[in-house]
């Protein structure tokens, strides 16, 4: 608590994620266990060509390493991860490290543009909303974001696809993250928006960028009522707070007084807030995925869990909880520029 | 791959060379010449060889790779199906089949060339044989059914022929060669890239092809989309010619109603796997063109374990016959969409033919119901679960509902479980559900095949887990049965077997329901129920 500065945020950070190493290989070995115990042998499941017999069912058993006993695998399996192998699906018959990071990129810029939109709509929402309590406008957002959050992801995704695809025609077909005609930017980042920039194809970016608006939107809509409503409650709370009655009697502008004091200091739970969603909507936008054909990991957990394809899955839980870990400390590290009184340690 | 070379700053150049090449025509190609297909399924392997290849994957092989043979195709009712009974050369020019039905030679096309322009000689076409036969893949399994089991049966007489030689003659013997899984791979290339412990190549090959199709594989992305290119040089097509479409687009798109969408707006030009209730609405606005063809080598069954009390006693499988609601699960259920199998009256109480599947003579009659449950002794009912898989859940949810309405009115209680497909599967293959519904689909479908394949033997296609020594010897007997008649005599004995112990209830063969652009012409139902891109063409 002595040392301040960067270089000691930096070093409390590293010492954090160390911490978490525990756990991490907790959820490993957890996952590593739950897929086995649960029913559905996935080699019957694969092998099932027009003439698959026993004989296929125990090929690949053999070739996903099954015909061990568990223990045995898990050894397999840990000493794999040590080598940052984490083994290959069945369903796309690539290794998963090789499709989890194809995969990664689509997901997190859906979600960090889901996660922009909602902000950027959710914060002004709350704050108009805490500043006139029970008038109409607080009503209003009540109402829309009660309507966000009982329309579930999927149905205000195909009302979308409906109403800006389907009747107007002003989205693009709702088909991945790039129009199949099109040409694909050499591969930097992964994040098509940034490797359309660097590359020059501004044409291609407003492509790109019309491809996420939809399925973004959907997302956005469904996490934007938990952000607006923290805004809301904290900002009560911060509005009604003495150094707030301080500084509307001092005569501050009502910007001064209501962004930089009242927001500034509202703002923290809801950076906690964000981080949760964040790290939900990463897991949870299977749906959205799956409406706009999106190719992300989500979609791709799912469809590995219901064939029981367990290295996807397996891979899937512990990059889940890697970004957990790291989402948390961003967070915390977030807080410490938000209000410098707060430390991670 | 001809440009493997040991200087690298020649094949650099070279394959610079290649890409301008490819890129310059690409970009002149119209949205007229390419086909965007799209689908729920998704390829994962170039190779449909590898185990847990999807059906998709196979589709696609058949047009990255060519066979000896190939499928014919035939109307039925307005409609192109595939045609079992005339097999037609694809790399080979012609064929012979020896008068006692033991030896097939084949002489291969002169002017056939695999995609790097080398030629196609009967060396590449032992070696594609051999290793289906011989690797640890799916061709095995399948060639077996057709009397293929040792690469010594496949001899090379001079570089344009080939001589295949049986143990019996097997009818489905030159019907295997033209299946998805024996197709012809560019030895030289393969062998390049097999190592010692993979002598067939099998992973090289999964993410790769080395094959004299119709297509060349331009870019592959497992579970996304596979984009092809026509090869120019391919001629196997009706009138010598290449296949139409310039450029295929084959794309996963799991949201059934985005696929719908898609094709309704004409961003997409094909599709297969909509679902039911969206291909009625769509032949409703009659914009597109719905071409409904029953699967006829597929049936949707309600399976009973004839091993499972009360299951093994027949007289309770013929209650549940008796009270199934058909029409309203063929309603409910397909929306009428398919052939129904049940429903039929039997003049004499005979079968009418020896085909399987067959329409059985049973209808929803409560009354008899009731009778055959007290002739099993169970007057009052019983309990039981009726399970079904995820995966078709669309179709086999209101069926469940129906049945077990129905069944209820019998007394016999059921519990409906909905289980994730894996589990399905291995239930199944583990024998351990009582009563579920399943469907199977054959790619050869003659009736000794479905009554061997899916009657017979502690296997996990036996669904109903029938063992009866006498159905199995018939349907044994009359593989190798020459004479048709007697066949046909065998095919009825068996179908009234079917009827008398009524292991599982038919129920109907699906409709396959292709909804495309008014503007495509030439869509057949094949064997391996998707789509083959070298079929379609646009007006």
């Amino acid at each position: 608590m002595v040392k301040t500065g960067l270089g000691a945020t930096m070093v409390r950070a590293g010492r954090r994620l160390l911490s978490s190493l525990p756990a991490l290989f907790g959820v490993l070995v957890f996952t590593f266990l739950l897929m086995r115990v649960l029913p559905g042998d996935p080699a019957v499941f694969f092998a099932s060509g027009p003439n698959a017999g026993k004989e296929e069912i125990e090929l690949i058993r053999k070739q996903m390493g099954l015909d061990k006993s568990v223990p045995e695998q898990l050894v397999f399996y840990l000493s794999d991860i040590g080598r940052g192998n984490l083994g290959r699906s069945m369903m796309t018959g690539q290794p998963v490290l090789k499709d989890l990071r194809e995969r990664l990129p689509a997901s997190l810029e859906l979600t960090f543009t889901a996660l922009l939109i909602a902000l950027v709509a959710a914060v002004p929402l709350g704050v108009v909303a805490a500043l006139r309590p029970g008038s109409a406008v607080d009503h209003g957002v009540r109402l829309f974001c009660a309507l966000g959050v009982c329309v579930p992801t999927f149905v205000s995704g195909l009302l979308l696809i409906y109403v800006f695809y389907y009747l107007l025609g002003l989205a693009p077909d709702p088909t991945g993250r790039i129009d199949v005609f099109a040409s694909v930017p050499p591969q930097r980042t992964g994040f098509l928006l940034i490797d359309f920039l660097l590359a020059g194809d501004f044409e291609g970016w407003w492509a790109a960028c019309k491809q996420l608006i939809l399925p973004a939107v959907s997302m956005a809509l469904f996490v934007i009522a938990p952000l607006a409503r923290i805004t809301r409650a904290s900002m009560l709370v911060s509005l009604g707070s003495d150094f707030v009655r301080t500084a509307r009697s001092v005569g501050l502008s009502w910007h001064k007084v209501v962004v930089t004091y009242a927001l500034r200091n509202a703002i923290l739970p809801v950076i906690t807030i964000a981080g949760i969603v964040f790290s939900t909507m990463l897991g949870a936008n299977v749906l959205v995925e799956k409406v706009f054909s999106w190719p992300g990991v989500a979609s791709y957990a799912l469809d590995a869990l219901l064939s029981s394809d367990y290295a996807p899955v397996q891979g899937f839980v512990l990059l889940m909880a890697s970004l957990f870990v790291v989402v948390n400390l961003v967070v915390d590290i977030c807080y410490g520029i938000a209000d410098p009184r707060v430390s991670i340690g | 791959m001809r440009f493997v070379s040991f200087r690298p700053a020649a094949s650099v150049l070279a394959t610079t060379a290649l890409l301008l090449i490819a890129a310059a025509p690409s970009q002149a190609q119209t949205r007229a010449e390419t086909l965007r297909y799209v689908t729920g399924s998704s390829v994962n392997t170039l190779d449909p060889n590898i185990p847990g290849s999807t059906r998709e994957s196979f589709a696609l092989s058949m047009s990255t790779y060519d066979r000896l043979v190939a499928f014919g195709r035939k109307q039925l009712n307005g409609k192109w199906v595939f045609d079992l009974d005339t097999i037609t050369g694809e790399l080979a020019e012609s064929y012979d089949v020896s008068p006692d039905g033991l030896k097939l030679t084949f002489r291969l096309r002169k002017d056939a060339k695999f995609q790097d322009g080398s030629p196609v000689t009967a060396e590449d076409v032992k070696w594609s044989l051999d290793r289906c036969v011989t690797a640890p893949i799916l061709g095995k399994a399948q060639l077996l059914t057709g009397s293929l089991t040792s690469a010594d049966q496949f001899k090379v007489i001079d570089p344009l022929t080939i001589e295949v030689t049986l143990p019996k003659p097997d009818k489905l013997a030159l019907p295997n060669l033209a299946t998805v899984y024996p197709l012809i791979i560019n030895s030289k290339v393969a062998k390049e890239h097999a190592t010692a412990d993979d002598p067939w190549a099998t992973a090289w090959l999964k993410e790769h092809t080395a094959g004299s199709g119709a297509y060349i594989v331009e870019t592959f992305k497992p579970g996304e989309q596979v984009i092809l290119k026509r090869d120019e040089s391919w001629n196997r097509a009706t009138a010598n010619k290449p296949a139409f479409f310039k450029r295929v687009i084959v794309q996963s798109v799991p949201e059934p109603a985005t696929r719908a969408n898609l094709v309704e707006r004409g961003d997409a030009d094909l599709v297969v796997d909509l679902q039911a209730s969206d291909v009625q609405s769509l032949e409703a606005k009659g914009k597109l063109k719905v071409v409904s063809t029953p699967q006829y080598n597929a049936i949707t069954f309600v399976s009973m374990n004839n091993q499972m009390p009360p299951f093994d006693n027949a007289n309770v499988r013929r209650a549940i016959a008796y009270a199934l609601p058909y029409d309203d699960m063929f309603k409910a259920a397909l929306f009428g969409r398919g052939s129904p199998l049940f429903g039929a009256t039997w003049a004499d109480g005979k079968p009418a033919n020896g085909i399987y599947p067959f329409q059985q003579p049973v209808k929803l009659d409560l009354d008899k119901a009731r009778e055959y449950l007290k002739a099993a002794g169970l007057p009052e009912g019983f309990s039981t679960t009726f399970s079904f898989n995820v995966g078709q859940s669309s179709t086999a949810e209101p069926m469940a509902a129906l049945v077990k309405e129905s069944l209820g009115k019998i007394g016999i209680k059921v519990d409906i479980q909905k289980l994730p497909d894996a589990q399905m599967s291995t239930q199944i293959n583990e024998k351990k559900l009582p009563f579920y519904t399943e469907g199977i689909v054959a790619w050869l479908p003659s009736t000794d095949y479905f009554y061997r394949n899916f009657y017979t033997g502690n296997q996990r296609w036996n669904y109903s887990s029938i063992n009866n020594p006498d159905l199995a010897a018939i349907a044994q007997e009359a593989r190798f049965e020459p004479d048709k008649a007697k066949y046909e005599e065998a095919g009825r004995k068996l179908n009234a077997m079917h009827v008398d112990l009524m292991p599982q209830i038919m129920l109907w063969q699906p409709n396959q329901d292709a909804v495309m652009a008014p503007s495509v012409e030439g869509y057949t139902y094949e064997f391996h129920r998707q789509v083959d891109y070298r079929d379609v063409s646009r007006k």
